[in-house]
């Protein structure tokens, strides 16, 4: 706030900063900390860490059913990434592109189904998973998934195909391509790396999904990881260093991709998502 | 509707007009059928359920059941109570937002290294995975290792067992943990609106001889007052339709103490078994949300 600057001052509150995000993100670095610390180090509580052990990390991948989720997780999140993209870039170019009757409302009907909490629709698609025959499938996860990423993914990509001066596309259907041959040669590589941004960002939320797993899911082949580390929670005898490191490998491609991604993430996220 | 494509006013390419005029359609189309299969289809379906008898133990077909759900519902005073505990756990959650998110923009708006780093990092408990922190917060809280559950101890709020264990303590604690997960989210919209107040006003109340409180209260305040009361109400309605944090951590224990309508919805699907009687809360969930945000957006148009 105070523009002209006063050094000390400001030095000052650089400190209360510091101190206050790192309160802020101290339980998530407890995670971390934790996953590499002999189990007799987290169980003496000391603040210190002794020594860096990877051993949790090594019991955990010995675990067939930890294995399993992973793969899991891994095809859902991928599958989800690559349909939100192929779904979401030709819908934000047509509303970006043409003017027609009933554009307004599809678009709100895309947008507002990030508004809508998992919680909310939960007990229908419940039922209708079920009647179905599709429980305990990833088919189903899938599908259900693409709600995640696709309403903020269709608002991004809009913005930034608005942003394509369309004389270029203009240009090239002169030399004789046609809408789509425009769309593909001239537009979709200039917002490439907005397309990447979009389905990491679909496969993160994804790859993390509790509630529906949860909901439609229950036998361990088709477990996703956050499913399997309740699994590994859920018995009496368990070690704090293993859950940790589950902990981490659900939360490790979350920090590197939105680390990488995070300008793109943070204007969509101001700008109309809101999916936690 | 000037023209349905980019070219359709060229003269002599009549043939692909009607090419031109779907296409648009066709390429939102896979959108529409996915936002329709999975958002307004199961609602209306839930509407429709929720006037089934359905109870798997005693009425394993759906049958019709009119209002009957409805009038079992008035009656549940369990369900009332994890109605009144939701609404606490909303406003709860939403003040433990604003708590800790205004200071912390304040302190980010600011144009120097330290608060350029944080701003970055500040997003994670957002991002973060619901499982994660959960497990994370477990972690931190249990009575054998869990650092934060030695701080309690010292400072007399927890005893030897988790404050997970105690009904009070384990609610109050994870509305905390509700609210410090979403506060990242309104900071970063604080700052937005921060940044977008124009400079000439800090000067104006500077010249004017305004301490820095003043200028807060007068300048800031005002300024972001409306983004504060938006992002608010959205996470608000988050925290209305909670559920894996609080099921994660206490599975709704200890005694139904963090039982919010979430997890009621649950387990009147998977524990009770009545599909139909889950759909009803929904309903119920929905109307009431609807009516909240209506009256605060009322509310808000009346003092503007």
């Amino acid at each position: 706030m105070s523009r002209r600057a006063n050094p000390r001052h400001e030095a000052f509150l650089d400190w209360v900063t510091a101190i206050a995000v790192f309160l802020l993100l101290s339980p998530i670095a407890w995670v971390f900390l934790a996953s590499v610390r002999p189990d007799r180090d987290i169980m003496s509580a000391s603040l210190v860490p002794t020594s860096v052990t990877f051993v949790h990390f090594l019991s955990l991948f010995q675990r067939t059913d930890f294995m399993i989720a992973l793969a899991n997780s891994l095809v859902v999140g991928i599958v989800v990434a690559l349909l939100t993209v192929a779904i979401a870039v030709p819908a934000s170019y047509s509303i970006s592109r043409f003017r027609y009757v009933g554009r307004d409302v599809m678009a709100a009907l895309i947008l507002g189904t990030q508004m809508l909490p998992g919680v909310a629709v939960m007990v229908p698609i419940v039922v209708i998973v079920r009647s179905l025959g599709l429980t305990n499938t990833l088919t189903a996860l899938i599908f259900i998934h693409l709600a995640l990423g696709l309403p903020i993914a269709v608002w991004m990509l809009r913005g930034y195909i608005d942003s394509v001066p369309r004389e270029l596309e203009e240009a090239a259907m002169i030399d004789g391509t046609g809408q789509i041959g425009a769309m593909l040669r001239i537009t979709f590589p200039l917002i490439r790396p907005a397309v990447v941004a979009v389905g990491t960002f679909a496969f993160v939320l994804s790859w993390g999904e509790y509630l529906m797993a949860l909901a439609l899911i229950s036998k361990t082949e088709v477990k996703t990881l956050p499913l399997a580390l309740q699994t590994l929670f859920d018995p009496y005898s368990f070690s704090w260093g293993e859950v940790m490191a589950g902990g981490v490998v659900i939360a490790l491609p979350t920090i590197v991709l939105f680390l990488m991604f995070r300008n793109q993430l943070v204007g969509g996220l101001t700008s109309g998502g809101v999916k936690g | 509707m000037v023209s349905s494509s980019l070219l359709a006013a060229q003269p002599g390419r009549r043939k692909t007009m009607t090419a031109d005029r779907i296409l648009p359609y066709v390429l939102i189309a896979p959108a529409v059928i996915v936002a329709t299969i999975i958002a307004v289809i199961p609602l209306i379906y839930d509407v429709w359920l929720s006037l089934q008898d359905w109870y798997l133990l005693r009425q394993p077909t759906p049958v019709w059941g009119g209002l009957k759900n409805f009038r079992t519902l008035i009656y549940d005073v369990s369900l009332w109570s994890a109605f009144w505990r939701t609404w606490v756990w909303t406003l709860g959650t939403v003040a433990v937002e604003i708590v800790l998110a205004l200071p912390i923009a304040l302190l980010l708006n600011r144009d120097t290294l330290v608060a350029r780093v944080a701003s970055a990092l500040i997003l994670l408990p957002w991002v973060m995975p619901f499982i994660v922190l959960g497990y994370g917060w477990q972690f931190l809280l249990d009575s054998q290792v869990g650092t934060v559950h030695f701080m309690l101890r010292a400072l007399g709020i927890a005893g030897d067992s988790s404050v997970l264990n105690d009904p009070t303590l384990a609610f109050t604690v994870i509305i905390f943990i509700s609210g410090w997960k979403g506060t990242p989210f309104l900071v970063l919209a604080l700052i937005a609106a921060m940044k977008a107040i124009p400079d000439e006003l800090y000067e104006a109340a500077e010249v004017d001889g305004a301490s820095a409180v003043t200028r807060f209260m007068h300048v800031t305040l005002p300024a972001i007052q409306n983004t504060m009361l938006i992002i608010a109400l959205v996470l608000g309605i988050l925290a209305f339709y909670s559920f894996d944090l609080a099921w994660i951590m206490t599975k709704g224990g200890p005694q139904s103490a963090t039982t919010i309508l979430g997890i009621k919805m649950y387990n009147a699907i998977f524990n009770d078994l009545r599909p139909a009687y889950a759909a009803a809360i929904s309903v119920v969930m929905l109307v009431v949300l609807a009516i909240a945000s209506a009256l605060s957006l009322r509310l808000r148009r009346a003092e503007a």
